[in-house]
């Protein structure tokens, strides 16, 4: 039994030996201690027999000096049968497949986490997240970075104050930090509305409070609008006043515009080439040659391909370039004032709150001078006018 | 001077007891029926076919006939026969005949 496991473990060989003389050749190596075993006669030349793989060299002298010639027969044990698996085209096919298989799940998402959302906003950044392509199945390289991830979805959902992303492996976790939507307004201390800035009132809306002001009527920054004393003077009682108060106020704003310029733009010819990087080697597989264009910009996005949970040298890069253009413009003097225009209602409208409404625009004057042209421009705006101030009470 | 040494090892196994092959290098054949035949103390294989295997020992031959014959284990000093033995006989020197 000893002898079995050892033989199967260690390997052996069936060789058939040739020659006149193959009695000798068993005693020789009976002699020196090689072992053999189940040997048979096959004819007058030949017989088989069993002997160990580390033996084989062994034997040579003895075949030799009694003149036989050896041929392997059968190859038996352990170790041949670890060589035929692993050489056999079925086995090999078998490995190479599933490490291909686990190279391309490594690089999949399969998992999606998100932390600190309610369930509302939970659904609408898992919506916002499958519109950007992160979902089960796909491939990790063919999404934005993270840093564009986070981005994106910051830009898409307004209940959120702030959106980390982190990728593990095969899995994307969002942190959530939602926004605290201030409550329906607590019961208010009382309060004024006064004037903000100087304007002519053109509507006024009280819901609660006493206007002190009338249509029409010029006011002065810290003028009270309306009041949060309500009632008669004996009765008279604390609000915190509500309304809004619209007036006409007045901006002058002052642009430049050069009337020569140069800047670059796309052409919206673009061209990408795909490359694997290994080891910093870039090994282009689509996309070889350098575009025909003469200037470009190049966007790279990178991506490393992983194996289970190592990152592997091995990593695919996108390079976007596209075509840019140096452009010369040349404004008409009319032109630069049309565009000293639209520069300067852009002006106005992050002055103002969204609701304004620019009634009328007047230029004050126009000149050029050094190849630039300065533009006054006048504005009427409706605006909201009104602003919060607590009563505070002496005593 | 062999002769008288051969008379001393006869007189030590039958007297002291002694087991014969040990002190006088004779084989000692075990057999399992007809299927097995296990010889200790030999000096080597003269001729090994599927019918026939002599083997030599310190005084003459032995001659083994059957068929199907297989050396299952081949040691120094030992050996394991096995197919269908018909036959086992000694083939003395002629100078001791």
């Amino acid at each position: 039994m000893k002898e079995y496991i050892r033989e199967l473990f260690s390997g052996y060989v069936r060789i058939k030996v040739v020659g006149s003389y193959t009695e000798l050749f068993i005693n020789r190596c009976i002699e020196y201690g090689i072992p053999i075993w189940n040997i048979k006669r096959i004819d007058e030349q030949t017989i088989v027999l069993s002997l160990y793989i580390s033996d084989i060299r062994r034997i040579r002298p003895h075949l030799k000096r009694t003149r036989c010639k050896v041929r392997i027969h059968e190859r038996k044990g352990f170790p041949f049968m670890v060589q035929r698996i692993v050489t056999s085209r079925g086995f090999l096919a078998g490995v190479i497949g599933s490490i291909l298989l686990i190279l391309i799940l490594s690089n999949m998402v399969w998992a999606i986490s998100v932390n600190g959302a309610s369930p509302e906003v939970e659904h609408k950044l898992r919506k916002a997240a499958y519109e950007l392509g992160i979902k089960k199945g796909k491939f990790i390289f063919q999404l934005p970075t993270n840093q564009e991830i986070q981005q994106e979805l910051s830009e898409s959902l307004k209940e959120v104050t702030w959106i980390g992303v982190k990728r593990n492996g095969t899995s994307y976790h969002f942190q959530v930090v939602q926004k605290q939507l201030p409550e329906k307004e607590p019961a208010a201390d009382p309060r004024h509305i006064v004037a903000k800035k100087k304007a002519v009132i053109t509507k006024m809306y009280v819901e609660e409070g006493q206007a002190k002001v009338k249509e029409n009527a010029y006011v002065k920054p810290g003028q009270l609008l309306i009041s949060g004393f309500i009632g008669k003077e004996e009765k008279s009682q604390l609000v915190p006043a509500r309304g809004k108060v619209y007036g006409r106020t007045w901006y002058v704003s002052s642009v430049d515009i050069p009337l020569n310029s140069s800047f670059v733009t796309h052409t919206g010819e673009s061209k990408t080439n795909y490359s694997f990087r290994v080891y910093g080697f870039n090994i282009p597989i689509w996309g070889f040659k350098a575009p025909d264009f003469k200037h470009y910009e190049v966007n790279e996005r990178e991506t490393n391909f992983r194996f289970l949970k190592w990152q592997l040298p091995i990593s695919i890069s996108f390079k976007h370039m596209l075509e840019t253009k140096e452009v010369e413009r040349t404004y008409t003097n009319k032109e630069a004032v049309d565009a000293a225009l639209t520069v300067a209602r852009e002006d106005i409208k992050d002055k103002t709150a969204e609701d304004a409404e620019i009634k009328t625009e007047k230029i004050l004057h126009e000149k050029v001078e050094n190849g630039k042209v300065n533009v006054k421009i006048h504005f009427e705006v409706i605006e909201e006018i009104g602003k919060n101030i607590p009563i505070v009470q002496g005593d | 001077m062999a002769k008288w040494r051969h008379g001393l090892k006869g007189w030590l196994t039958s007297r002291l007891k002694l087991p014969a092959d040990a002190v006088m290098d004779l084989p000692r054949i075990t057999m399992v029926g007809q299927l097995h035949i296990y010889i200790e103390n030999h000096q080597g294989v003269l001729k090994f076919s599927n019918e026939e295997v002599r083997l030599l020992l310190k005084q003459g031959q032995l001659l083994i006939k059957g068929k199907d014959f297989m050396l299952k284990t081949i040691l120094p000093e030992e050996i394991l026969l096995e197919g269908k033995i018909e036959h086992v006989s000694y083939l003395e020197r002629p100078e001791d005949l």
